[in-house]
């Protein structure tokens, strides 16, 4: 059965392709020019570097890992090869026969490790039908001042237009209405399911070890999938090719140390990076007194090898290994990521290249509760991930570039077995029976200019989803009672979902500085986060598609104008959207979902919508950079037997939200920056009556999310000061000094209800807030044996 | 267990945050009947209370309703409730030697003068479950747990395998209900334990740096064991749940499902108790 479906797979890639591939014979006197351009100064690949024909105003973008293909008639011709922040190189190239040529590019120097901050390629906001994506460099997000100077990947993408934090110091965010379980978080391809380090204060991205970060809130490209929202693509560091290279940091909280080089010059190189945070964490921070006994911690390190064999292939294998650690007298718990990729990066011709990845990621916790006698117990669950993927570029001719590929990946789920520890225990063993999936998928795209002004992309995914036994599937009736059970062997099929998946682009280029895109792409979802609250614990379950679960399903159109300023130095956009999602989840009221085998019976689907208007200006200036973005967006969700089946707004309807995130170099050595926010707040459900019941109050609730937190604002701070600029210097270093919360604002995390100790007859609100001002100084060091 | 997973996490999580008293605006539009009542096993009098729903800062006692007619029965009997103080109190009791039969099913109805929300007669059943026995209860004192120490309070009985059984626990010290409201109750459902003995369960922590749960040496504990069923044991852990302010595990807050129909607010309960003793050593 499996292997039927996944021949029916390939025989439809084969459909997909074949025809386009026919068009591909070369034509007489046509040659092609391929190769790589990286940085001069490390070797690092540059992704996004443009090759720009001079005589033919066209040219060609590098791939993921600095590949580019270029297919020219016979002639002479000058090709530009340029990277925000690089000196451009011209070359004069005779295209007679084919050829391959790797160009390196070296830094203009501003601060020897701090390259000017832009965008990837002068005008590719106008140029590329590609909208409702952003991308930045890890140096863009080094400058954001971070709360407790920890820099992070994950807090800068919440300031991004269309983006909103599911709650102050967390590390979840909802993109364009969509849930947070809806973004597909990939480190280096393998998705990892929790980013959350200190319950969410922190990501588990290392910004050391981290090269880029490319968020795709909608026209989501056919080579993914998967989660309905977004795809957050975040990509290692290579490691440096050319010299060896020591970076640190001291922080407040946490201290980071990073060795990178050459192991062969140019061939081979390493990047092995680790983080710790400081043991007695958060204390000083905490009036009570209890909590002195609790020690919390984090650490996590990343490593990545890449070996270039020869001029067509890569390999590149790389690691993720993290965990938190809490103890205290009443509990432990450990939780964390690790994820793993090989990859061969190969070209197979100088138009068609390719990368096949082999990915393996693992989730997992325990939970230790220390009791009297033998009443301890531990609680552990896991989630286990293994992939195989097969990526195509195919450079056809100036004017179609196609991808296409497959993957299948394996999902193996522990949801939670808790068991009495020791022989004498009371406790019996508790199981949420196991269960398996697959889910493969097979993909196409073109992107095909039509002429001068006018550029379409088309392509079409289609992804099957497998629930593999073993396996016990409870049958439910009408009000949600499970009746009785099925249960499969292992290896049995017994459930089968898929569904096409077409994405299209359009970009009408009005004059080279301004254009017009549209999109739509419609995505699956078979994997989802058992949560009912908008914030999120360590402890994650995740659940699949099945025979009592639908998988969920968005379809989203989105217009945009784009127009550079400034000789593309200033770009600014505005886009409109409107999402429709379909099956999604919610929970009954009360639901319980920690160690529930019958948890499919807490479930209540229905449909949410999502619509809202984007505006954007992002500075790539010499002294001033950033962006300025303001969002109105609105979202509902409507469920059977929530709120009476009536619309509701949903957890992360914020309507309005601008953020203002500015980095200004006053000199070579001192820059500072500050970020702006501002949200509506958050929707939420509050008592608007209250009964006595048993000597205590119980509130009585208005309709769900009828009322809103005070709005949320908030001003961040820092002030960089580097070390002097020599040629030739070794050691170099700058101290970071940033203000979170600038102006102490309280801003609201929650809001309790409570009752008076002393009168019993007297509730009050009370709000609680997690931070006051927060002011942070770091230490950074980067040292090379140049 | 679960409760004491959302304990261990709330330790964790009770890291950073600070609070502060505010205004909030609510509009106050709601006004149901609340009714509040139960009859067990043991032989005594049994009140139910019938008062109203308020505003949410009402801000003071409750309205009682009154002069109400209240008929408990057992399926065969009926017996009329009387006012304790005719139309003041809203309280309603049975007579002193009231006792509950497990295996019964019991029906309070409610008869208003007035109808409340559209409604003047309201209903709600329960059924009596037997519970195990309670063969005995045990202290043990943990200085390591808390800034002065934490008495666990353990019990030893056999936890009938067949059925799913809900229980729920109250503590007396010297005689003095403890768990005198019912968020302060505890309960536990067996699913941790189904058909075990139960050599130690722990059921009561009591915090020693808390004045109310402090105990000294010749207290006396006595815990009593009920045995309810699963609508009561949702009820409690939805009013607990309700009581648990973090947005970590609430979910979304919504209205607790008692058992009184007509949409009236509370809970009508039946259960069995038992009862073991310990002196503080």
């Amino acid at each position: 059965m499996m292997k039927k479906l996944f021949l029916l797979n390939l025989a439809f890639l084969y459909i997909l392709v074949a025809p386009a591939m026919s068009q591909g014979v070369v034509k007489a006197n046509q040659y092609t020019i391929s190769g790589k351009v990286t940085d001069k100064s490390c070797g690092e690949m540059l992704t996004g570097a443009t090759v720009f024909v001079k005589e033919l105003k066209t040219g060609a973008v590098s791939d993921m890992y600095g590949n580019y293909s270029l297919t020219l008639t016979g002639g002479i011709y000058t090709l530009v090869y340029s990277y925000i922040g690089f000196t451009t190189i011209e070359r004069s190239i005779d295209f007679q026969a084919n050829q391959t040529l790797t160009v390196e590019l070296t830094p203009r120097l501003h601060n020897l490790k701090e390259v000017e901050i832009r965008s990837e390629k002068e005008d590719v906001n106008i140029k590329k039908p590609e909208m409702s994506t952003f991308r930045m460099d890890i140096r863009t997000i080094q400058r954001i001042p971070a709360l407790m100077g920890e820099v992070d990947v994950i807090k800068a993408i919440q300031m991004l237009p269309g983006v909103q934090s599911v709650g102050e110091g967390s590390s979840g965010f909802s993109v364009r209405g969509g849930a947070p379980d809806q973004n597909l978080v990939l480190l280096d391809e393998a998705t990892v399911y929790n980013v959350s380090h200190l319950m969410g204060f922190f990501s588990v991205f290392n910004n050391d070890a981290i090269r880029d970060v490319k968020l795709y809130k909608g026209d989501i490209p056919a080579n993914y999938g998967s989660r309905l929202s977004s795809v957050l693509d975040v990509r290692m560091n290579e490691g440096n090719s050319k010299k060896y290279e020591v970076n640190g940091g001291i922080g407040i909280i946490a201290s980071r140390l990073t060795l990178e080089g050459p192991l062969i010059k140019d061939r081979t190189s390493f990047i092995v990076s680790g983080r710790r945070t400081y043991a007695g964490l958060f204390l000083p921070l905490s009036s009570n007194k209890a909590l002195a006994d609790n020690r919390l911690y984090f650490y996590d390190f990343n490593a990545k090898i890449n070996h270039r064999i020869d001029n067509n292939n890569q390999i590149f294998l790389s690691g993720y290994f993290g965990r938190d650690v809490f103890k205290n007298d009443y509990a432990g718990l450990r939780w964390g990521n690790e994820t793993g990729t090989l990859r061969w990066n190969h070209l197979f011709t100088k138009k068609l290249f390719s990368n096949f990845s082999f990915i393996y990621t693992n989730y997992r916790y325990a939970l230790t509760m220390p009791g009297g006698v033998n009443n301890s117990f531990e609680w552990t669950s896991n989630l286990r991930d293994l992939g195989l993927k097969g990526d195509f570029s195919y450079y056809l001719n100036t004017r179609n570039t196609m991808r296409f590929g497959a993957s299948v990946v394996y999902h193996m789920l522990n949801p939670g077995i808790a068991m009495g520890i020791g022989n004498e225990s009371i406790f019996s063993e508790v199981k949420i029976p196991a269960n398996n999936a697959v889910e493969t998928c097979v993909y196409a795209s073109n992107e095909q200019k039509l002429s001068d002004r006018f550029t379409v992309k088309y392509g079409i995914r289609f992804s099957l989803f497998h629930n593999v036994g073993p396996g016990t599937v409870f049958h439910y009736d009408s009000a949600w009672m499970a009746t009785d059970s099925s249960v499969y062997p292992a290896g049995k099929l017994y459930n089968t979902y898929g569904g096409m998946e077409p994405r299209l682009g359009l970009l009408y280029d009005i004059n080279g500085k301004s254009s017009v895109k549209a999109s739509y792409a419609r995505t699956f979802q078979y994997f989802q986060l058992a949560q009912n609250s908008t914030v999120g614990t360590p402890l994650d379950i995740w659940f699949t598609s099945g025979p009592n679960v639908k998988p969920q399903i968005a379809d989203q159109v989105a217009l945009g104008y784009f127009r550079n300023l400034r000789r593309n130095t200033i770009e600014t956009s505005v886009e409109v959207y409107y999402k429709w999602m379909q099956n999604v989840i919610d929970f009954r009221d009360y639901a319980r979902l920690l160690l529930n085998t019958k948890l499919e019976g807490e479930i209540r689907t229905g449909r949410a919508w999502s619509y809202g208007i984007e505006f954007l200006v992002r500075l790539n200036e010499e002294k001033l950079s950033g962006w300025v973005s303001y969002t109105w967006s609105r979202t509902f969700r409507q469920m059977a037997e929530i709120n009476a089946g009536n619309k509701y707004p949903a957890p992360y309807d914020k309507p309005h939200n601008l953020a203002i995130v500015l980095n200004y170099n006053i000199s070579k050595r001192i820059s500072v920056s500050a970020n702006w926010v501002y949200a509506t707040g958050a929707p939420v459900t509050f008592p608007t009556g209250r009964a006595e019941v048993g000597g205590k109050i119980i509130p009585i609730y208005s309709d769900r999310n009828a009322f809103r937190y005070p709005d949320y604002h908030r001003l961040d701070l820092s002030l960089t000061y580097y070390s002097k600029v020599k040629p030739g210097r070794r050691f170099n270093w700058d101290l970071n000094f940033s203000v979170y919360n600038a102006y102490n604002r309280k801003n609201t995390w929650s809001i309790n209800f409570e009752q008076d100790h002393e009168n019993p007859d007297i509730t009050y609100a009370e709000k609680v807030y997690l931070f006051g001002i927060v002011p942070s100084l770091t230490f950074n060091f980067h040292f090379n044996n140049d | 267990m679960i409760k004491r997973i959302f304990f261990g996490i709330l330790v964790l999580l009770a890291v950073t945050g600070c609070t502060e008293r505010i205004e909030v605006k609510l509009d106050e539009t709601y006004n149901r009947l609340v009714v509040d009542g139960c009859v067990s096993t043991d032989s005594r009098c049994y009140q139910v209370n019938l008062t109203r729903s308020v505003g949410y800062f009402y801000n003071a006692p409750v309205p009682r309703v009154t002069h109400a007619t209240v008929i408990l029965s057992d399926g065969t009997n009926p017996y009329p409730l009387a006012e304790t103080r005719p139309g003041v109190s809203g309280v309603y009791a049975t007579d002193n030697l009231f006792e509950g039969r497990a295996g019964k099913t019991y029906t309070l109805q409610v008869i208003l003068p007035e109808a409340i929300a559209g409604h003047a007669t309201f209903e709600a059943s329960c059924a009596l479950h037997p519970v195990t026995h309670l063969d005995s209860v045990t202290c043990e004192f943990h200085s390591d747990y808390g800034k002065k120490g934490t008495w666990f309070v353990n019990l030893w009985a056999q936890e009938p395998g067949e059925e799913v059984n809900y229980y729920l626990f109250d503590l007396y010290r010297n005689g003095i209900l403890l768990t005198d409201s019912i968020h302060k109750k505890e309960i536990s459902e067996d699913i941790f334990f189904n058909g075990n003995y139960l050599s130690g369960l722990t059921v009561m922590y009591l915090d020693q740096s808390v004045e109310a749960q402090r105990l000294v040496q010749g207290d006396t504990i006595t815990v009593q064991m009920s045995g309810i069923t699963k609508e009561y044991f949702n009820f409690i852990d939805q009013v607990k749940r309700s009581d648990f302010n973090l947005p970590f595990f609430s979910g979304p807050p919504a209205n607790i499902q008692g058992n009184i129909s007509n949409g009236a607010i509370g809970f009508f309960a039946a259960y069995s108790s038992t009862y073991a003793m310990k002196v503080v050593r």
